[in-house]
């Protein structure tokens, strides 16, 4: 026992030896086990990747395909389901002066859209832009209601919209918030039974007489002019400023005669911010106008419509149609943190038959509130949950509510 | 029986020993030479799993809850770091003359205009174009421009911030502001690009003036830059704000727990560098002045500094909220924004080369970086005095000398900065004085013990916490080393040092509140102050 205990304390005193007897010897003995210990200072498997993925620049080289040609998601009306499809874009072209741009997207709705597009987005010392595009469409279950503002939910149905298009703008930007410019083009139109069996068919439940178009299609030759006013601070996620758009267009009916009509889109959007931006009241209006003479009609598939993830959200898409239409938004939002914004918000509008007709008590209103991801001030992704008296509604959408596009700021802008 | 009594009291005399609290060698001035380091290796941050790190997972050792905190390290027995390879004593220990200040880390480097700068390499870092070039004299630089809408707005708190944290005792880059035009550039061979889609392609002359048409270039046809000479090594990639590098026989210390990380947060507080992350910062393997290849740990890139975010002023939640945070977050949530911080309320300045940077609502303890960073969220108060005492050592005189270092165009910018720097620095001095007694500078003079009353100095004693006299209740004691026992000395009350054969004597001195009390240890032997500790509230 005597014994051990003197081990004991002996094997602790050859500790006590190894006690520092300076400040740098305390220092040096703390860098000589770390020194034992030594090893490369990797990162995390998961780490790892990052880094790999940034350093390969893995996302700038899936969005940007290879030789141009990459996979697009999305791009097809509400409706259409989840729709892909391969994209050939280039904006590389004469050294960054030309844009190309041609696809096919196909959704699960068995929805078609091939495109091509050809442009400049800026020449003349960035005074002046131009764009031509082809299109083909097959969207072979477009919502019907009927026209006019009493149709009923219940008489849901569907119809074929098979078109092609071919078009030009050419456009001057005088100061960088203006932009001014005509365009012409040709549009081909085909109608027929729609191919979503849940509902009818539109041209089962609706006769020609109430539905222009619905028998007999057409070709049109449009013309149009446009002028736009953008000062707001951030388009894709504005929070100040404001948006401006006027748009005339002229339809010639070239087979029927039966169709000629004139159409000005008005659109106004205002941002009033306060407390540093972080709240916003984004407002907006829009109507839309027709004019025909006396043995003219707007065809039903020219018709304005509301109702859906971007104008009155308690309310199917395509709910309402008419020749003409009136919508305000109204927004009340508010940062939650960098990555969110939330919103309250109210629409209402209507559809008309005629022109410049505003019945208050006509008005279909929604109230809703949404959710706004954001990356780098932009909203990426959107959930709106809307509330109407024909129930709720929720939509997830990957753009803006009030996104209207500025002419010519991206690959393949229609002007019509 | 005898025996074993015996050679048990023995074995307990010779047994083992508690260490000293000091050593003959403290207070050491100076981090002992650095061990070869030559083996560490570059390594790499992801920026996103280092956000999402810091921000969700809480890494690094944090204060124990309800246990007593983790004192500061890497520091001498005074609680001061040790000049090396983190930070060198400056401003606040040596006062710097104006003209130092201002010449920061070097300012006898800027890009020769004598010859062409040639373009060696794209810049691909960071959220501003750029590129890196070689002047005629053969010296590297990394150029940055501001954001075309903003001029000077990132190139200006570059470089002015750079000569604050250069006298706060940090690594830092020389960096100059340039103006020059199109044609003092010219493209090196075989320079690679990666374009926006992620292609390597050479890069060409036009690639060159195209990323000049998205820079703001002056009336005369000039360009401004921000040029950063390039740092002295071998790059090692950043350092974390945790943990050690474990390739490094030197950095022993985890980096949460030193002093001179945890006071950066009152430093990045005063100059609004929420953008305080891994990512700006750069680890260089270093050889000079006959010492072995070391790591030298340096801060880089301030164009994030004095509200700007580089790309365009900074959110004006910036320095109050992290970017994400569970408890603003649900309250905004399920308020409908009808709370509203007091952040959203602030006014800012209407100058454009000023990003979103302030002084009425800055609150200097609650500053709070982009994200939870461990160093910042370990602050104690005492790092909190250690690094305000350095922030109040810049007069307003000097301060507007170095805000002028950033060539603001527009002279009300520059005033309006150099007044902001200066309310934030007072705001600094007021909060983290008040949760200690500031006396600092311990020295014995003439057989009594002197400091300096930080708070009277800097005309802080008239606000409350502060006395408004200068008379401290005293207490002398003998310290014994081993034990750490301390046995008062009766009527040693007054500052003079009292006559003792003792090894250590250890005084006491507050100014009515006992739990902001400093202890200041004297050896002796040389009669040296060579240990301080404080209390706080």
């Amino acid at each position: 026992m005597h014994f051990l205990v003197i081990l004991l304390w002996a094997a602790l005193d050859f500790t006590a030896l190894a006690q520092p007897q300076s400040r740098v010897q305390e220092i040096e003995q703390a860098r000589d086990e770390k020194s034992r210990k030594l090893e490369p200072d990797n990162p995390s498997m998961f780490e790892a990747r990052l880094i790999e993925i940034k350093d390969k620049k893995v996302i700038e080289r899936i969005t940007a395909g290879i030789g141009g040609v990459r996979v697009k998601i999305g791009g097809m009306p509400t409706g259409s389901g989840f729709a892909v499809g391969p994209d050939y874009f280039r904006n590389d072209l004469a050294r960054g002066k030309l844009t190309v741009n041609a696809g096919l997207t196909a959704s699960t709705a068995r929805w078609l859209r091939y495109y091509a597009g050809v442009s400049l987005p800026s020449f003349a010392r960035d005074k002046l832009f131009w764009d031509g595009n082809l299109v083909h469409r097959d969207y072979n279950s477009l919502n019907y209601y009927g026209p006019g503002p009493d149709s009923e939910k219940i008489r849901r149905t569907n119809y074929r919209l098979e078109d092609s298009a071919a078009d030009t703008i050419l456009g001057v930007k005088p100061v960088k918030w203006l932009r001014l410019g005509g365009g012409a083009g040709y549009q081909w139109v085909n109608t027929g039974p729609g191919r979503n069996n849940r509902f009818a068919s539109t041209d089962t439940v609706f006769r020609p007489a109430q539905v222009s178009g619905l028998d007999r299609q057409t070709d049109f030759f449009r013309v149009g002019y446009f002028a736009q006013v953008d000062y707001r601070d951030n388009p894709l996620g504005a929070r100040s400023g404001g948006f401006y758009s006027l748009r005339w267009d002229n339809y010639d009916d070239r087979n029927l005669g039966r169709h000629d009509f004139r159409r000005m889109d008005l659109e106004a959007q205002q941002f009033i911010p306060f407390f540093n931006k972080r709240r916003v009241i984004a407002l907006r209006a829009r109507t839309v106008q027709t004019y025909t003479r006396s043995g003219q009609s707007v065809p039903f598939y020219h018709h304005a419509s509301l109702g859906g993830g971007d104008d009155l959200r308690g309310y199917r898409p395509y709910r309402f149609n008419d020749a003409n239409m009136f919508v305000m938004n109204a927004e009340y939002r508010w940062e939650v943190f960098a990555g969110l914004d939330m919103a309250l918000f109210a629409d209402a509008g209507h559809v008309q038959t005629a022109r410049w007709k505003f019945r208050a008590n006509q008005l279909e209103s929604a109230v809703g509130f949404g959710l706004r991801f954001n990356a780098r001030n932009s909203p990426f992704m959107r959930i709106d949950v809307g509330f109407s008296h024909e129930g709720f509604q929720v939509f997830v959408k990957f753009n803006g509510i009030f996104n209207q596009r500025v002419l010519a700021s991206s690959a393949a802008p229609h002007l019509f | 029986m005898r025996f074993k009594l015996l050679s048990y009291g023995f074995l307990l005399a010779a047994g083992p020993a508690l260490a000293a609290r000091f050593y003959s060698d403290d207070p050491l001035d100076r981090e002992p030479p650095p061990r070869d380091a030559s083996k560490a290796v570059r390594r790499k941050i992801s920026d996103y799993y280092d956000f999402f790190q810091q921000t969700f997972a809480a890494p690094g050792q944090q204060h124990p809850k309800g246990g007593p905190p983790i004192p500061a390290q890497a520091v001498n027995t005074l609680g001061e770091p040790m000049d090396g390879a983190w930070y060198t004593k400056r401003h606040y220990y040596r006062p710097m003359t104006v003209q130092e200040l201002v010449d920061g880390p070097g300012n006898r480097n800027p890009p020769s205009t004598d010859g062409k700068w040639t373009v060696v390499k794209a810049k691909s870092e960071g959220v501003t174009p750029g590129f890196e070039f070689i002047d005629s004299q053969k010296r590297r630089y990394v150029l940055k421009f501001d954001p075309l809408e903003y001029p000077e707005l990132a190139t200006a708190p570059d470089v002015l911030v750079s000569k604050l944290f250069h006298a706060l005792g940090y690594w830092v880059p020389d960096n100059y502001i340039v103006h020059f035009t199109r044609d003092q550039l010219v493209l090196g061979p075989d320079v690679e690009l990666y374009d926006a889609k992620g292609k390597a392609r050479k890069m060409t002359e036009r690639d060159v003036t195209e990323l000049l048409l998205r820079v703001p270039k002056a009336k005369d046809g000039r360009y401004r830059g921000g040029a950063s000479l390039f740092l002295k090594g071998k790059p090692l990639g950043p350092y974390k704000y945790f943990g050690v590098r474990k390739d490094d026989p030197n950095d022993t210390v985890p980096h949460e727990h030193r002093r001179e990380l945890r006071g950066l947060s009152v430093f990045c507080a005063w100059v609004a560098h929420d953008d305080s992350r891994s990512i700006n910062s750069l680890d260089m393997l270093v050889s000079e002045g006959g010492l072995p290849p070391h790591i030298r740990h340096h801060l880089i890139d301030f164009g994030s500094t004095l509200g700007s975010a580089s790309y365009g002023p900074n959110s004006p939640r910036s320095g109050f909220e992290y970017v994400f945070s569970w408890p603003p977050a649900i309250k905004q949530f399920f308020t409908l924004g009808l709370w509203v911080p007091d952040w959203a309320k602030a006014k800012y300045p209407p100058y454009r080369s000023v990003g979103k940077f302030e002084s009425r609502r800055f609150d200097a303890e609650g500053w709070l970086a982009e994200y939870p960073n461990p160093s910042f969220t370990n602050r104690l108060p005492d790092d909190g005095f250690w690094a305000a005492k350095q922030v109040m050592a810049f007069t307003d005189e000097q301060i507007r000398a170095i805000v002028k270092t950033g060539q603001f165009s527009d002279p009300e910018a520059e005033k309006y900065v150099a007044d902001t720097l200066i309310v934030r620095r007072d705001k600094i001095g007021k909060a983290f004085f008040a949760r200690v007694l500031p006396i600092d500078r311990f020295r014995i003079e003439a057989g009594r013990l002197a400091f300096d009353d930080l708070g009277r100095r800097h005309g802080l004693t008239r606000s409350a916490g502060f006395r408004s006299d200068d008379e401290y209740a005293v207490a002398w004691s003998v310290f014994d080393n081993n034990t750490g026992a301390r046995t008062a000395i009766p009527g040693a009350s007054s500052l003079a040092v009292p006559e003792s054969s003792a090894e250590y004597l250890a005084c006491e001195i507050h100014a009515g509140e006992k739990q902001k009390a400093v202890t200041v240890y004297v050896r002796t032997a040389d009669r040296r102050v060579v240990g301080v500790e404080r209390g706080w509230q």
